[in-house]
């Protein structure tokens, strides 16, 4: 309250619609899972023995097992990938690399389930790729089952590793490894010993999330997982019973889900952001030195690492133009996809434009106040309600989803049914973006500016309107285009909560892969991709002037 | 009539007392500077004149008006930020008139002292600069001019050159003083650097740990220093403590270390004192030169000789104590082990009094 000396209703009133929306939004339906997963079968006492009887169900078990083995898997094998390549793009003279950083995020912001689609027209069972080797009497690499699966989360997710760690490298200030190499250890070593320890933090933030993202994710499974079980699906199918709905297992199951992230984010706050190091080079550390064949290596390794997880993407978009016979793709020129799809889903895809219109609009203006509040009036208050702004990112999309349907499809308040349902869960599921990156733009922003307008004579209000807003402008709609694009590609809570004319395009894309019509499908795919990549396009300086990470 | 009224002004964050009772009358047209070490509630203080930071406790009168209450926006003072605050979506004349539009100046007559301003702090032709086109010390006169244009009743500048390199800071500080000056605007400056404070003030007030040590004109702190914290504060001294063994009339020999020591107090023997002596009043005497009348002198080793230029600094034992000296003599004059007599002028010591 202090910050600006002003005794202002503004952080409180603020600080107290945040806590009214997101008990309503976010906290109670958390709630309602719990309680579903705590009822036993006569529905009048809570216990735990829901829990001891899914997890003495073998097949839960596996689930559990197996989401957390692929988050695993799909974090390390970031890890492998992302720390060398973030290393040589930070440090080595990589031919194209700003062209390379510019791309580099795009693998995070295309839809998950398209990129695992792209892979099934590749290597599934009648793949292009799959085909060809068929011709020709080779093996085919299958793309379905655990290895499958962890390799395409990992091409879909190493940016969160790859991008703070190049900053993490870029940081060190040259003086370290300088220091590192006069006392006579090796660059080898002094990677090891030096550079590396120093992005460590990073390195294993950015792993956290990829496990985060992994284990929730419910689309990329859907497709590959063929019959292994995996936690989010199990969720999801036990809860949407085609054999009788199960909502006490739904909700033990979305409880684990639940506990696994919140135990990995909580070790992500707790332990790794205390051991950030005060990372601002005063001299950046210079290019290293390497010969020919060193730098075509990591060229060769750098860009080939992106472009093999965005090729999928572009062969989705050619493919949407060949034609289909059944499930079989024939070689020629068609926009038959796309008048079919045009046909079926001209609603899905303004829904899914107004729809993330809507949210976006929604979580920006709840996220950016927030924001403000966060980092221009510090107190206790407001770490609980930075703690709390945050708690989405634990929550998988399928559980938030079953917790809106458990809490509001009958009794006092009821959205299910409707638009405002979606829009509110994709406002709530974004709103951690939303305030972290109100928060990073502020932090660019000297408190003493608004000090300075005050001082000569602007009142506060007027300061924040003529001031702090055109400086937050460009941060802000590069924030809300960003939002904007990952709610266009929303599958796992709109799966559970759309209703017949509400469904969006990743429903109809989700349907043509279930009912068999990949014509569809690609022509559906390759709408997504336009709708998130133009936007992305437009704002693109914006984004880099105002360095938003993408996560 | 701009004259400045703090009474009894206290704040406290957490634990810290961060300003601890303060009184002070700073008068119209005066260049008041708070000087201290970092951390001693300088800014607090200054903050509070500015609304920037509430009083728990204590009353901040403008001429007849009472501020403390006031909103930071209506009380009228021009401030200078350490890291300049210049708004960087404005151009150097946007952010000067800044606060005239805020005041509903008419256009023409913004226009007008805009100009005027920039002349003012010599940035005539940059009125259509865009702030990363300036150099630090361009935009601490741009900080400057938009704190004057709105011509305040107070000024308030808060350490506004410690980020601007040593030769720059000397030339700005010179200009801040002119324009003070020549505009009679009444200034509270901020600084920790004390060459800085004794340069341009018209009085200093010397803060530590939210208090003040003493208040007076450059002159008064550097040469009656009222505490040894105030004389250690302002330039180089030797502060030494010792115990009386005699009385002579209104002087006093005072035992430190190995030494004896002719200092004006009267007290009895036995007690001790804590003086202060600088070290350009330490005079080096050659062996056969006489004493002048009425000083004391030791006998004493040059252990160290360090050439600044105008003048030498030495570090001169005398038995186990040692003294800093500053002195003007060419350096071939006094060499590293040389013996020497050290001549002092007993009037010239500062006596505190015991704690
Ligand atoms: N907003 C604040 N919150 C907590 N402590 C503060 C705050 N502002 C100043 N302090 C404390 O008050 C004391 C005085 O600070 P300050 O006025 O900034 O000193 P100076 O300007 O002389 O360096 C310091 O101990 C500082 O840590
Ligand atoms: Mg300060």
């Amino acid at each position: 309250m202090r910050a600006l000396g002003v005794r202002s209703a503004f952080p409180f009133g603020v600080t107290l619609i945040a806590f009214i929306l997101l008990a309503l939004f976010l906290i109670y339906p958390l709630a309602q899972v719990l309680v579903a997963s705590l009822l036993d079968p006569t529905g009048t006492t809570l216990t735990f023995a829901n829990y001891g009887r899914v997890l003495g169900i073998a097949f839960y078990r596996a689930g559990l097992i197996n989401s957390l083995t692929l988050g695993a898997g799909a974090a390390a094998i970031s890890v492998v990938v992302g720390v060398p390549m973030a290393f040589c793009l930070a440090r080595l003279p990589i031919v194209g690399r700003n062209w390379l950083l510019a791309i580099a995020a795009l693998p995070l912001v295309l839809p998950s389930f398209v990129g695992a689609y792209a892979w099934v027209m590749l290597l599934g069972r009648s793949g292009i790729v799959t085909q060809a080797l068929a011709s020709v009497g080779l093996p085919s690499l299958s793309i379905y089952g655990m290895p499958g699966l962890t390799l395409v989360f990992a091409l879909h997710s190493f940016p969160y590793v790859l991008l703070p760690t190049v900053a993490a490298f870029k940081a060190i200030d040259q003086s370290m490894e300088e220091a590192s190499l006069n006392l006579g250890a090796t660059r080898i070593a002094t990677f090891w010993r030096v550079q590396l320890p120093i992005a460590l933090p990073a390195v294993l933030a950015g792993a956290l999330l990829v496990f985060v993202e992994t284990i929730e994710n419910f689309g990329v499974p859907f497709l590959l997982a063929e019959d292994r079980p995996i936690l989010a699906v199990q969720a999801y199918k036990l809860f949407v019973g085609e054999v009788g709905a199960n909502p006490a297992s739904a909700g033990v199951l979305s409880m684990l889900l639940v506990f696994c992230t919140v135990a990995a984010l909580l070790v992500q706050r707790r332990y790794l952001a205390r051991r950030r190091f005060s990372t601002a080079a005063r001299s950046q550390p210079p290019e290293l030195v390497v010969g020919a064949a060193g730098r075509i290596g990591a060229t060769v390794y750098c860009w080939g690492m992106v472009l093999l997880a965005l090729v999928p993407f572009a062969v989705v978009v050619v493919i949407s133009f060949m034609p289909f016979r059944g499930p079989v793709l024939h070689p020629g020129f068609t926009i038959d996809n796309f008048i079919v799809l045009i046909d079926r889903a001209s609603r899905p895809l303004l829904n899914t434009l107004g729809l993330a219109s809507a949210a976006t609009l929604a979580a920006t203006l709840v996220g950016l106040p927030i924001g403000y509040v966060l980092v221009r009036y510090r107190s206790a208050l407001a770490g609980i309600l930075d703690s709390l702004s945050m708690t989405p990112l634990a929550v998988a999309g399928t559980v938030l989803g079953i917790g809106f349907v458990l809490a509001f499809n009958a009794g006092w308040l009821v959205l299910t049914g409707g638009w405002l349902v979606l829009a509110i869960v994709y406002a709530v599921r974004k709103l951690p973006f939303n305030v972290r990156a109100a928060s990073a733009i502020l932090h660019q922003i000297e408190p003493s500016l608004e000090e300075a307008s005050i001082n000569l004579g602007v009142s506060p209000a007027r300061t924040f309107v003529q001031l702090t807003l055109p400086l937050m402008i460009g941060g802000v709609v590069g924030g809300m285009v960003l939002t904007w694009v990952a709610i266009v590609s929303e599958l796992s809570a709109t799966i559970v909560l759309y209703s017949g004319p509400w469904a969006t395009m990743t429903i109809v894309m989700f349907q043509a892969l279930e009912g068999g019509s990949p014509g569809v499908a690609s022509a559906a795919a390759t709408v997504l991709i336009a709708v998130t990549l133009v936007p992305l396009l437009l704002v693109y300086r914006l984004l880099r002037r105002h360095e938003l990470s993408l996560t | 009539m701009a004259d400045i009224r703090i009474e009894g002004l206290h704040r406290r964050f957490g634990a810290v007392e961060a300003v601890d009772d303060v009184s002070l009358h700073i008068r119209h047209g005066e260049l008041f500077t708070l000087l201290g070490p970092s951390g001693c509630g300088k800014t607090t203080l200054l903050r509070m004149v500015a609304g920037f930071t509430d009083p728990d406790q204590g009353s901040i009168h403008v001429g007849d008006r009472r501020i403390d209450r006031l909103p930071p926006h209506r009380r009228d003072t021009g401030m200078v930020f350490q890291n300049y605050a210049i708004f960087p979506n404005l151009t150097v004349a946007g952010n000067v008139a800044y606060g005239l539009k805020a005041r509903r100046v008419p256009p023409p007559e913004i226009a007008r002292r805009v100009a005027a301003a920039l002349g003012l702090v010599v940035l005539d032709d940059h009125g259509e600069r865009w702030p990363h086109q300036l150099s630090g010390g361009q935009l601490q006169r741009v900080a400057l001019a938009r704190a004057l244009v709105i011509e305040p009743e107070v000024l308030l500048l808060d350490e506004p050159l410690s980020n601007l390199d040593a030769r720059l800071r000397v030339e700005m500080r010179g200009e801040i003083r002119r324009l003070q000056q020549s505009l009679g605007i009444t200034a509270i400056y901020v600084t920790h650097d004390q060459e800085e404070a004794l340069a341009i003030s018209d009085r200093v007030a010397v803060m530590r740990a939210g208090r003040l040590e003493q208040v007076g004109t450059p002159t008064e702190i550097y040469h009656r220093p009222a505490t040894p914290f105030a004389a250690q504060f302002v330039g180089t001294v030797n502060l030494l403590q010792g115990t009386v063994v005699a009385r002579e009339g209104a002087r006093v020999r005072l035992r430190i270390e190995d030494q004896l020591l002719l200092v004006p107090a009267m007290v009895a023997p036995g007690s001790g004192l804590s003086i202060a002596l600088r070290p350009e009043n330490l005079r080096l005497l050659t062996p056969d030169a006489p004493c002048p009348e009425g000083w004391g002198s030791l006998s004493a080793r040059i252990e160290r000789v360090e050439f600044l230029g105008p003048l030498t600094r030495l570090e001169i034992a005398a038995g186990r104590l040692t003294l800093h000296v500053a002195t003007t003599e060419t350096v071939d004059m006094v060499r590293q082990g040389d013996a020497v007599t050290l001549a002092y002028d007993p009037a010239r010591i500062t006596v505190f009094a015991p704690p």
